[in-house]
This record gives C-alpha cells, sequence and structure tokens, in this order.
C-alpha cells in the first residue's frame, strides 16, 4: 500500500480532522449539524485544529484537483462542480449557509417575504465593490439573474433553481425584489449556491467568450491567468471586505495567490501532495486518506458530506423487473451492503439509510427498512412468480432470466465504490438476480439513462437544500428535459408523494416542511425505490504548512480566505 | 520523371491518409452514444431548454441530415478550416496551436532517448555472450510489454514519493520531463532494442564485418563504423509507426503526469463529443504521421547507400 511509502514527517505532529468516529444515526437536522461540526469546519471557528497561531501574509497555495477542468470559469454557464470549486473563492454569493445548514446573510443582509409568498424582497449590502470597481447594488443582482435566465448564458443548474423565479427588479439600489410564480422556501439555499454567484455587471457585458476566461466577483481572490489543461492562478483582492459568516477573520486573505492545478490521476495528485509539489488536494481515494490521517504523517484531511441526495442505487420502477415492487423488495433485502462498506473504504464513510446527505437537512432514516434479509427476499421473489432457476442459479420467469442492467459511469464512480456494486451483484447473485455492471463514460453513461436503458443505477445530485428530494423524485422529473435528462430516475410517480413535495416547497414553516418531506422519505424507503449507500464526501487533503483551511457550509468547498502558509 | 512519379503516389497516398481519418473520425464519433449538442450546451446532464438544443444545433448544423455534414466538414476542411471547438468554444487550430508543443517535444525527447537506449543495449548484448544476450533480450521483452500507465506509477512512487529526486506532476523545467519521457521511452526501447539487436547480429556475420576485421579494425572500430548503421537501418523504419504509437501513449502520459498536450485534448474531446475538435487533433497526428514516414524513408536513404544506388538506376 502506497501508505508505507510517506516520507519522515516534519518536525512537529498535528491533529488531523477524521471522520471515522462519527455516528450516521440521523434524527433529522439535529444529527446532520453535530455531523457538519465533528466532520468539517465551517468558516475556520477558534477550535479549528489548524487554526492555531499567528496568521503569516503571503505565499502561494498550489490546489489539485481531481474534478476535472472547467470549459468556462462563470458557474452562470452550465454549472457544475469543477466551477464551483474554483470559483467560490472569487465569487460571492447573496446568501450563505451554516454549519447547521441555517441560510445566513452575506452579499445580501436579509430577505423579506410577502404573505403570499409571492414577493421577496431582499437587502442588499452598501458597502461592497467588483474587483473592477463595479458597484454591486439593486442593478448588479438584476442583472445578474437576467444573465442565469438568458437562454443564450446556456445556464443548466442556475436556471433550473431559478424556475420559480418569474422577474427581478430594482426596488431602490439597496433593494432587489424577486416576483414568483409560486412560493419557493428553497429560494435563499439556492441563491447561496456558487453557481447563482454574483458577477460584475460590466463583467458580464463583455460577452460569454471573455466572460468565461474571468468572471469577475467580489470575492478574496480574483481570475488572473488561464494556462488551459495547466492552471488558473488566482491573485488576492487587496479591497476585500465581505468575508462570510463563520470566517475567522474580515478583510482581505493572507495569501499572495493560489495556483489551481488539473490533475485528473488520483494517485500521481496524492504522490504531489506527499513529494510538496502541491498543498491541498480534492477527491483522494479511501486508502490516501488512511494514509493522510495517520499520526505524524505531515498531512490532514478535511471531509464533508455534500449536500444533496446520499450515493444510493436507484431502482428503476418504471419498467421490468423493478416495476414489481415485491422484486424491489427483495432485491434491497438481498443487497448485503454494510461489509462492504466497512472494508474496501477503510472506514473512512459510513452506512447511511437517508435519500438526503447527512449535511442536508430534513434528512430522514429508515434503517429497518433496509436490513439484510435473504429468507425474505426469495419469498418474496417465489410471491412474484420468479419461481424457477437456471443452470448457472439465476431465477426465470416465463423463459425471462431476473436480469438487471446496472450501467455505471467510470467518471463519477471510483474504483472503491465500484467494487462495492460487485459486492452488491454478489449477494443479490444469491438469491437469483442477474446484476450486469457495464461501465461507461459520462456521455454514453446519461444516454442510457436517458433511454431507461437500465434497471438499477448510481447517480450523483448535490444541491443544498431538501428540495433535492422534488427534482429526484416528483412525477413531473419523469418527462425528460429536451436533453434527455429526467432527473427521476427511478422512475416513481405517486399522487401523495408528489403532493408532499409540492407542499414542502412552498411551505415556509420549519415544522412543517420537516414532516412533509419525512413523510417523502417515508414514502420513498417503504416502496423499495432507492437503496441508500453511504455519504458523498468531500475530501480534501492538506499538508500541515496550510494554515486555516476550512469548508464552507453550503457546498462543502474549501474557503482560502483565511488560509496562510507556516513555515 | 520516375522520382516526381514517385513523389505523386506518394502525396496521394498522404491525401487519402488524411481523408480516411478524418472519414473514420467523424462517423465512429456517431456510433457512440452521446449529443454533440449536449456537450456545446454544458456537457451531459445539464438540464438545457429544448430553445437553446435547437438554437444550438441550427448553428452548428447539427440539425442537418448526416451527410450533408459530412460533405460540409469536408469542404471547410479543404479550405483549412477545422472549424471551432463545441466545448472550449475556441478555433481548433488555436487549441491544437497551444497543446502541440508539449506533445511533440515529449515525443521528440522520448525518441531520441528510446534510440539511445535500444541501441546501447544491442551493441552491449551483442559482444558479452551468451549471458549478456539472454539479459538484453530479456530486457527488451519486460520493457516492450510494461503498460505505460503502470510504468508511470512506478516511477512516481520510486523517484518522487520515495526518492524525492523528480517532481510527479509536470512542472515548468526540464526535470518535469524526466518520467513522462521514461515512461514512454522504456516500453519503445524494448521494442525497438529487439529489431536493432536482430539486425546487429546479422551484421556481425556479414563479409564486410571479416574484411574490415581482417584489415585490423579494433572491436569498437567495427561496430560504430560499420555494425550500426546496419543495426540502426529497423530502428529508423520503426520510427514512423514509433511516432504514432508515442502520440497514443500522450493521451496517458499526459493524463497521469498531468501535462497539458494534445493527447488530453484528445481525450478530453472524445469524452465531449467535441466532433471539431477530435477530428482536429487526429488529422494533426496523421499529417505528423505521414511526415514522418517521410523522414524516416529519407533518413534509411542517406543510411544505406545501396538504396540511393537503387534507386538512380
Amino acid at each position: 500500500m502506497r501508505s508505507q511509502q510517506i516520507a519522515p514527517p516534519p518536525s512537529h505532529t498535528r491533529q488531523v480532522v477524521t471522520v471515522s468516529s462519527r455516528s450516521l444515526t440521523l434524527a433529522a437536522l439535529a444529527t446532520a449539524s453535530a455531523l457538519l461540526l465533528a466532520g468539517c469546519t465551517a468558516g475556520g471557528e477558534a477550535e479549528e485544529p489548524q487554526a492555531a497561531g499567528t496568521p503569516v501574509e503571503g505565499g502561494t497555495l498550489t490546489y489539485a484537483t481531481g474534478f476535472g477542468e472547467a470549459t468556462c470559469l462563470d458557474p452562470h454557464v452550465g454549472g457544475n462542480m469543477p466551477q464551483a470549486l474554483v470559483g467560490t473563492n472569487v465569487l460571492e454569493s447573496l446568501f450563505s449557509q451554516d454549519e447547521n445548514g441555517e441560510i445566513v446573510p452575506w452579499l445580501a443582509t436579509g430577505s423579506t417575504v410577502s404573505d403570499d409568498g409571492l414577493t421577496v424582497d431582499v437587502a442588499l449590502r452598501s458597502d461592497v465593490t467588483f474587483t473592477d470597481g463595479t458597484p454591486f447594488d439593486a442593478e448588479a443582482v438584476v442583472a445578474n439573474i437576467e444573465h442565469m435566465k438568458d437562454p443564450d448564458t446556456a445556464s443548466s443548474t442556475a436556471i433550473l433553481a431559478l424556475g420559480k423565479v418569474a422577474s427581478v427588479q430594482a426596488v431602490d439600489a439597496q433593494t432587489a425584489r424577486f416576483t414568483l410564480s409560486e412560493p419557493d422556501s428553497a429560494l435563499q439555499e439556492s441563491l447561496a449556491q456558487t453557481w447563482l454567484a454574483m458577477e460584475s455587471p460590466a463583467g458580464l457585458a463583455r460577452g460569454m467568450d471573455e466572460n468565461c476566461a474571468a468572471p469577475i466577483g467580489t470575492g478574496p481572490f480574483v481570475f488572473s491567468e488561464w494556462v488551459k489543461q495547466d492552471h488558473v492562478t488566482l491573485t488576492r483582492n487587496d479591497d476585500y471586505a465581505s468575508a462570510p459568516a463563520g470566517a475567522a477573520h474580515d478583510g482581505p486573505a493572507y495569501l499572495d495567490e493560489i495556483v489551481w492545478r488539473f490533475i485528473p490521476d488520483p494517485a500521481t495528485r496524492f504522490a504531489a501532495l506527499q513529494s510538496g509539489e502541491v498543498d491541498v488536494i480534492d477527491e483522494m481515494q479511501p486508502d490516501n486518506v488512511v494514509a493522510a490521517t495517520a499520526e505524524g504523517s505531515g498531512f490532514g484531511v478535511l471531509t464533508g458530506a455534500l449536500p444533496g441526495a446520499s450515493i444510493r442505487l436507484e431502482l428503476n420502477s418504471g419498467y421490468a423487473p423493478f416495476d414489481d415492487e415485491r422484486v424491489r423488495k427483495a432485491f434491497i433485502k438481498a443487497a448485503d451492503v454494510n461489509p462492504g462498506i466497512e472494508s474496501l473504504f477503510f472506514g473512512t464513510v459510513d452506512r447511511s439509510y437517508s435519500v438526503l446527505s447527512s449535511s442536508t437537512p430534513y434528512g430522514a432514516s429508515f434503517e429497518s427498512e433496509y436490513t439484510v434479509d435473504a429468507d425474505e427476499a426469495n419469498r418474496l421473489l417465489d410471491e412474484a412468480g420468479w419461481t424457477s432457476r437456471d443452470a448457472e442459479g439465476y431465477r426465470v420467469k416465463d423463459g425471462q432470466r431476473l436480469t438487471v442492467d446496472f450501467p455505471v459511469s467510470t467518471n463519477q464512480s471510483i474504483p472503491a465504490e465500484v467494487s462495492l456494486f460487485e459486492q452488491i451483484q454478489a449477494t443479490t447473485k444469491a438469491v437469483g438476480f442477474d446484476v450486469e455492471l457495464h461501465p461507461l463514460d459520462l456521455s454514453s453513461w446519461y444516454a442510457a439513462l436517458g433511454s431507461w436503458d437500465f434497471g438499477v443505477t448510481s447517480a450523483i445530485y448535490t444541491k443544498n437544500s431538501p428540495d433535492v428530494l422534488r427534482i429526484l423524485y416528483h412525477s413531473d422529473n419523469i418527462q425528460p428535459a429536451p436533453s434527455g435528462y429526467h432527473p427521476n430516475h427511478s422512475h416513481v410517480s405517486i399522487p401523495e408523494l408528489d403532493a408532499a413535495l409540492t407542499e414542502a416547497g412552498e411551505t415556509s414553516d420549519p415544522e412543517k416542511r420537516a414532516e412533509l418531506y419525512e413523510e417523502a422519505q417515508r414514502i420513498l424507503a417503504e416502496g423499495a425505490y432507492v437503496l441508500p449507500l453511504y455519504d458523498h464526501l468531500q475530501k480534501i487533503g492538506y499538508s500541515d504548512r496550510v494554515q486555516g483551511l476550512s469548508l464552507l457550509p453550503t457546498l462543502q468547498i474549501p474557503y482560502f480566505g483565511d488560509t496562510w502558509m507556516a513555515g | 520523371m520516375s522520382v516526381l512519379a514517385r513523389w505523386g503516389v506518394r502525396v496521394a497516398g498522404a491525401v487519402f491518409v488524411l481523408w480516411a481519418a478524418a472519414t473514420l473520425t467523424f462517423f465512429g464519433l456517431r456510433l457512440i452514444p452521446g449529443d454533440p449538442a449536449q456537450a456545446i450546451l454544458g456537457g451531459p446532464g445539464s438540464q438545457a431548454s429544448a430553445e437553446a438544443l435547437a438554437a444550438v444545433r441550427a448553428e452548428y448544423g447539427l440539425d442537418q441530415p448526416v451527410w450533408v455534414q459530412y460533405a460540409r466538414y469536408l469542404g471547410r476542411l479543404v479550405t483549412g478550416d477545422l472549424g471551432s471547438s463545441y466545448s472550449l468554444r475556441t478555433p481548433v487550430v488555436e487549441v491544437i496551436g497551444a497543446q502541440i508543443g508539449g506533445t511533440l517535444l515529449l515525443a521528440a525527447l522520448s525518441l531520441a532517448v528510446a534510440w539511445i537506449i535500444a541501441l546501447g543495449l544491442a551493441l552491449w548484448s551483442t559482444r558479452g555472450g551468451r549471458v549478456a544476450a539472454a539479459v538484453g533480450s530479456g530486457l527488451e521483452i519486460v520493457a516492450a510489454a510494461v503498460p505505460h500507465f503502470w510504468l508511470a506509477i512506478v516511477l512516481v512512487l520510486v523517484f518522487s514519493t520515495t526518492l524525492r529526486w523528480l517532481p510527479a506532476v509536470s512542472t515548468k523545467g526540464p526535470e518535469g520531463l524526466v518520467l513522462p519521457v521514461l515512461t514512454l521511452a522504456l516500453p519503445l526501447a524494448g521494442f525497438l532494442g529487439q529489431v536493432m539487436r536482430e539486425s546487429v547480429l546479422d551484421a556481425l556475420e556479414a563479409p564486410f564485418v571479416l574484411s574490415a576485421r581482417a584489415r585490423g579494425e579494433s572491436e569498437g572500430g567495427v561496430r560504430l563504423r560499420h555494425v550500426l548503421r546496419h543495426g540502426a537501418l529497423p530502428g529508423i523504419a520503426l520510427s514512423g509507426w514509433a511516432f504514432g504509437w508515442l502520440i497514443s501513449g500522450a493521451v496517458v502520459v499526459e493524463t497521469i503526469f498531468a501535462r497539458p498536450g494534445l493527447g488530453r485534448t484528445l481525450l478530453n474531446a472524445v469524452q465531449l463529443r467535441d466532433v471539431p475538435l477530435v477530428i482536429g487533433v487526429v488529422l494533426v497526428v496523421a499529417v505528423g504521421y505521414v511526415l514522418m514516414t517521410v523522414l524516416t524513408d529519407a533518413a534509411t536513404r542517406v543510411a544505406d547507400p545501396r538504396l540511393r544506388l537503387r534507386g538512380a538506376v
């Protein structure tokens, strides 16, 4: 194992943040917040282990990402993880989220929702200026929202998040009025994401090509250079004064610059961290996490559960064989997940029994629905008519083998995850399922999903709101978007579920929301549409020269406004 | 006239190779699932609106029948217009121009290092008797069989993580080139070494070696002045093929060592169904391959005077 090849540690050792010991009993919101406090460290508070000592000004930090290189640095265009990661330290949003998942103001100072829920007045800070000198005001907010909604921008994430926003206007310089077509309890959560960050209207006016190369924001850093397939350089914004809630300090960042490198291979990325060529890496492999968290390794790991859906198997209930609830239940009863998670991930992740990730509010856990019971699985399959077995031991009905196609995206699933799928394949084979794993590149994988050509699959979806449930499981989203993409891979169509999700998306009463979201998750668990596996973890490795690094809770993205280089 | 005719055939062959590469790539990309209009609108999975998709299809002519698109594409190629990359929103020529330098440097250095290792090994292992021959031949077979990605990871673990002599990822300085070049050069040296050693062995038994020795030339002199030339001949012939092989190896090496270059560009472009960029890169590689073939022919003529004499008859 590579962990044995780590060079001798530097002169001092350090405490590292680990997640292995944390409990995952999700009593909805309370546990989620406790977990966030333990697993990640929002805003670099005083108890933050790596924030000891006096900050040192200056220096260059090299960050190596495995998420890939954006084709456009403006996260309004498209809207994916590579854009959010590099953009978070340059572009700021109207709202932020604290470690409890609560919305807190950022570039906004607050918001007022009308009684009918259709008008939202957002009050704005008056002391913020974009790095090109353009003042941040209500006109800037209008220009940004219109940019996201403009078809020519080709937005996917932002435009979807603004689905209920009919128009925005500037009431006065410090008030932007959002007019909605229907109430949207997730609006502020949506506006907190980097994909809906505020950019300089003058920058937007330069046109797409120029703005893609270097969008202009209000953040602690400024895009200064982009050498394709090599690096992006971020330099300090000396006039910075709008740090998010929870940040360790206000005012300009300590670092002179951040060199953002693209290193697709995880082994090379970790080797570069070990040899000191880079200071921070993301997308760590489980064995590397173990090596880096070992005492005296000279490295630390920050983890946080990405908000939105957990990593889970979606059973395509629209087509045979999973259109039969008994067959779905049999599959879930037969799939023995826990031993695989324990062995393949070296204790770096915990089993999840919730469709929502542990960092997303209103997650509900239904562990009893996911107990392993091969006898029950066999009984259910017999009852469903899959009574005979062929020579290879697979169940057969009317001459048809009980085959489940499982397209696996090789871009999204790490090797340990693919091995976990193989273990699920092996354990379900014992009761007669023929699960066929198909490793596919991203485009082919989306094509298979788009044509419903699968029995089960695993898809990721990051959104900092339980409203992700509506996107993934409302029957409206069985209908494909014009692109052919339908988020409701499970093909769930239940009127009560639709009603609960719609109402939860419109009510702003927290108790009512909790009730409705729990009801929705109960329907999903009892109908055996989804098999939750584990949290989608952001795993950031860093050298212990790096001090004051934290994850912004909204999307669990590294925040460098408080970071400095020691020694 | 015969020279002109030979060049005419050669040019026609080159044009055919380029046309075939462009055509196969064009239709090959259509056989794998995935929608280019999606790539233009932020990649697969993006929830682009019907209007946006329709606008993009119209703008890029993707709503036309495939034969019309093909004809248009060939038409543009003939005028030297490679079009614009869907995913990078930049002219293909610019993308390739920015990335080709790194790949050519990598390929050229790897070819040179492979040659030095292969020739050195061939000359040494044919001198020291049976044991040296077995060792040389064994090393060549192992080197030739090693996959690039495996060799790259092993080199990184040994020279970057453990010994800390060399960087694991590409850097601006020459030290960042050492591991990528070795990754490409070692397996190639294995291939080249195998054929060169055979040919050195043949040459050592040739009458002109006997006569040179009879004239009292030293063993080193015989090898340098007479045998080396023969040993090199099949290596020269293989170098044209090696160039294409190095470019395909660059896909792996540039990804693992995080080097900018054509290989990584090609990989990303295929994954994103960026048809103009894929075809652009494939054509550049095809042109490079044709040029290398011409160069190796010329080099063979320089190295082997018998061919020049035959050509004059």
